[in-house]
């Protein structure tokens, strides 16, 4: 196996340059190219952005910061309902953003070692099921969000195979450990628990988990197929153990990749619609951003929702250039790692 | 250190790999596993060296006459050299050359000035000492080669086990490391097997070669004996080119092998003796040390004949003149033996 051919199979590695096409044909695909991307791509993220600040910048902030009014001023009945109106619009839209936040945190990591797991367990050993487990893998990538998000329910509804059991588990919010003083002895607590799963935060983790799950693991597999086994081989036969081989040797033969994988992971954590729809029960303290922004449209305040857009829109963008600056980071150092079998 | 293996087959599904092979090396041996490939010998360094298991039923691999077979690959200390070095890609050649011993547990774990020594040491043997910052990607392919070797022997392992080791080198840089590693063999005198499809590389180097074919050991011998008394047609077809003469068995009935430098070329009869052929030139091919010289005989048979360049001047042959041809040594097999 030579170095070259495995540098343009993996998804971080340099594509190889085309033969160069015929001018005519080359200003024909890049004009259309430049023309799909303006309108379907460009023009609505910067719409969001013109919406977002329809009523200029005092009116973004206020989404997040309603006005507070000086002390001294008397206000009409009217006046005290908007805002309070909005201080409570307002608190939703930090919930939302602070579950969609503590969902990801949740659901990336887990998701990195199911990947990696599901990675290493295709590329490095060869099993019975092997091909049926590859496929299951990109399972979710095929089925609808919403199917997905059903068959949770289906499955931890009230009415679900497990739904007596599900109704009944009670777990802690480890988002709500708070300080509490020496006097219960034990200075930390936690101070909210639910029951149920489904149209719970759980039911949320659970969906976006399932979402997000190939996107680490696709990114891996590729690369770890390419690499082989060899050097974790003589890892060990050097006497390291198992898990030092995996820590000094696969993982950072696979770091770019990972990240990557990371990185896409997150991005759709973030923005998942479909599935969480279904779990969340449309109840507003299961708000994620997505479904945040669909209530605030729903409710005719296209303003505010356009500002949650916005903030999305600035993760995904943000996203986009992480993932490039890896992607020239390990096209950098793609050659000098390639250079195996070259001489 | 000793090994044995006793009666180890393998097999992937109905595919038999390795079919009862034994096998013993003596401690300080230097055995080279010669075949083609698809031959099962790499196969079998690594049932050796516990990367894979033999099937069920197999004998043991025995190490100093114990028995490693359930033994884990982290645990038989062995060193074991891939064909591509498996070198640690983002690691610097130090790190690599270190990376063993930073891995033992911390009881036998060696301090970091012990560490440092240590790796200078082999640093210096394989004479990469104003090396040890490079990146293996840095280096060239016979520079990682001793690398991976160093590597190896930093946790002094019982037996140094390498896979086509020089495979991947051009033909300068092979030759050069085979006598290292035959040298470097003879100062530390640790057991060593190697991997190779190189007839001239496991005769040259090795105390002993196991010539290798389909799932079985044909000959294993050292290499004089292998070359001089094949024990098989393989063995006489692997080792080098050869003529092959029909019904020039005792019986009358076998065949003959005969390497093309067992010929004589004779310009008259009479010093060709009683068994010479008659033959036309039909080629000449100068290859420096040695001419190569096509015959056709009169039943249209093409005999490949080597002659020296002074026996060839001496001679002064030129194509289309028939010439007396005579075989100084022949190897014969029952006739159905060979074909």
């Amino acid at each position: 196996m030579a170095g070259a051919p495995i540098a343009a199979k993996t998804a971080l590695g340099p594509i190889k340059p085309a033969p160069p096409p015929h001018p005519v044909a080359r200003t024909v695909l890049v004009t259309l190219a430049v023309s799909f991307l303006t309108i379907f791509i460009l023009v609505p993220l910067v719409n969001v952005f013109v919406q977002a600040f329809a009523k200029g910048l005092d009116g973004y902030l206020a989404v997040f910061w309603p006005p507070q009014p000086a002390p001294e001023q008397v206000l009409s009945v009217v006046q005290q309902r908007k805002l309070a109106e909005a201080a409570v619009q307002a608190g939703r839209t930090w919930h939302a953003i602070g579950l969609t936040l503590s969902v990801a945190a949740i659901v990336v990591p887990l998701n990195i070692c199911f990947g990696l797991a599901a990675a290493w367990a295709t590329t490095k050993f060869n099993f019975r099921g092997r091909a049926l487990l590859i496929s299951l893998i990109d399972l979710p990538f095929s089925v609808s969000p919403v199917v997905a998000g059903l068959v949770f329910v289906l499955l931890l509804g009230r009415n679900g195979i497990f739904g007596d059991w599900a109704t009944h588990l009670t777990w802690i919010d480890p988002f709500s450990l708070r300080w509490v003083g020496f006097e219960a002895g034990f200075p930390l607590a936690f101070e909210r628990d639910y029951s149920g799963v489904i149209f719970t935060p759980l039911a949320i983790v659970l969906a976006s988990v399932f979402v997000t799950f190939p996107f680490v693991a696709r990114s891996l597999t590729p690369l770890m197929e390419s690499q082989g086994t060899d050097e974790e081989l003589a890892a060990l036969s050097l006497g390291a153990s198992g898990w030092r081989t995996f820590f000094k040797i696969t993982v950072p033969n696979v770091k770019w990749a990972l990240l990557y994988g990371v990185i896409l992971c997150t991005a759709r954590a973030f923005g998942e619609f479909g599935a969480v729809s279904v779990v969340s029960g449309h109840v507003d303290v299961n708000d994620t951003m997505p479904l945040r922004i669909e209530k605030l449209w729903n409710e005719y305040n296209n303003q505010a929702a356009f500002t949650v857009a916005s903030v999305l829109a600035l993760l995904a963008v943000f996203t986009l250039v992480a993932k490039a600056a890896i992607e020239w980071k390990a096209a950098r150092d793609l050659p000098q790692n390639q250079g195996h079998s070259s001489q | 250190m000793t090994i044995e293996i006793r009666n180890i087959s393998k097999s992937y599904g109905d595919n038999k790999i390795l079919q009862n092979i034994d096998l013993k090396i003596e401690s300080g041996e230097l055995v080279a596993l010669l075949g083609p490939s698809g031959s099962g010998k790499t196969t079998l360094l690594r049932v050796i060296a516990g990367i894979e298991q033999a099937d069920e039923g197999s004998g043991p691999v025995l190490f100093d006459d114990v028995d490693v077979s359930d033994v884990d690959l982290g645990k038989r200390r062995i060193g074991f050299v891939f064909q591509h070095y498996a070198l640690f890609k983002h690691m610097n050649v130090f790190e690599n050359i270190a990376f063993g011993l930073r891995a033992k547990p911390r009881r036998e774990r060696p301090g970091e000035a012990q560490i440092r020594e240590k790796v200078q040491t082999l640093l210096d043997l394989i004479q990469l000492g104003n090396m040890a910052q490079r990146y293996p990607s840095q280096l060239s392919g016979g520079q990682r080669q001793r690398v991976a070797l160093a590597r190896a022997l930093a946790v002094e392992p019982r037996v140094l086990l390498l896979d086509e080791p020089f495979g991947a080198l051009d033909a300068t840089v092979r030759r050069e490391l085979r006598r290292w590693l035959r040298r470097l063999h003879d100062t530390i005198h640790v057991t060593t097997i190697f991997v190779t499809h190189d007839q001239e590389e496991a005769l040259e180097v090795s105390d002993r070669v196991a010539v290798m074919n389909a799932g079985r050991i044909e000959q294993y011998a050292p290499p004089q004996e292998v070359y001089e008394k094949p024990a098989s047609p393989f063995v006489f077809k692997f080792l080098g080119n050869y003529n092959l003469f029909h019904g020039r068995g005792q019986s009358g009935d076998g065949a003959a092998l005969v390497r093309p430098h067992d010929i004589v070329i004779h310009r008259d009869r009479d010093s060709a003796g009683p068994d010479a052929r008659l033959g036309l030139v039909s080629h000449i091919g100068f290859g420096g040390p040695v001419v190569k010289v096509e015959l056709e005989t009169e039943d249209k048979t093409h005999v490949d004949v080597e002659v020296t360049t002074p026996t060839f001047n001496d001679l002064a042959l030129k194509r289309g003149e028939t010439v007396w041809f005579a075989l100084r040594t022949q190897q014969e097999y029952e006739y159905d033996f060979v074909i």
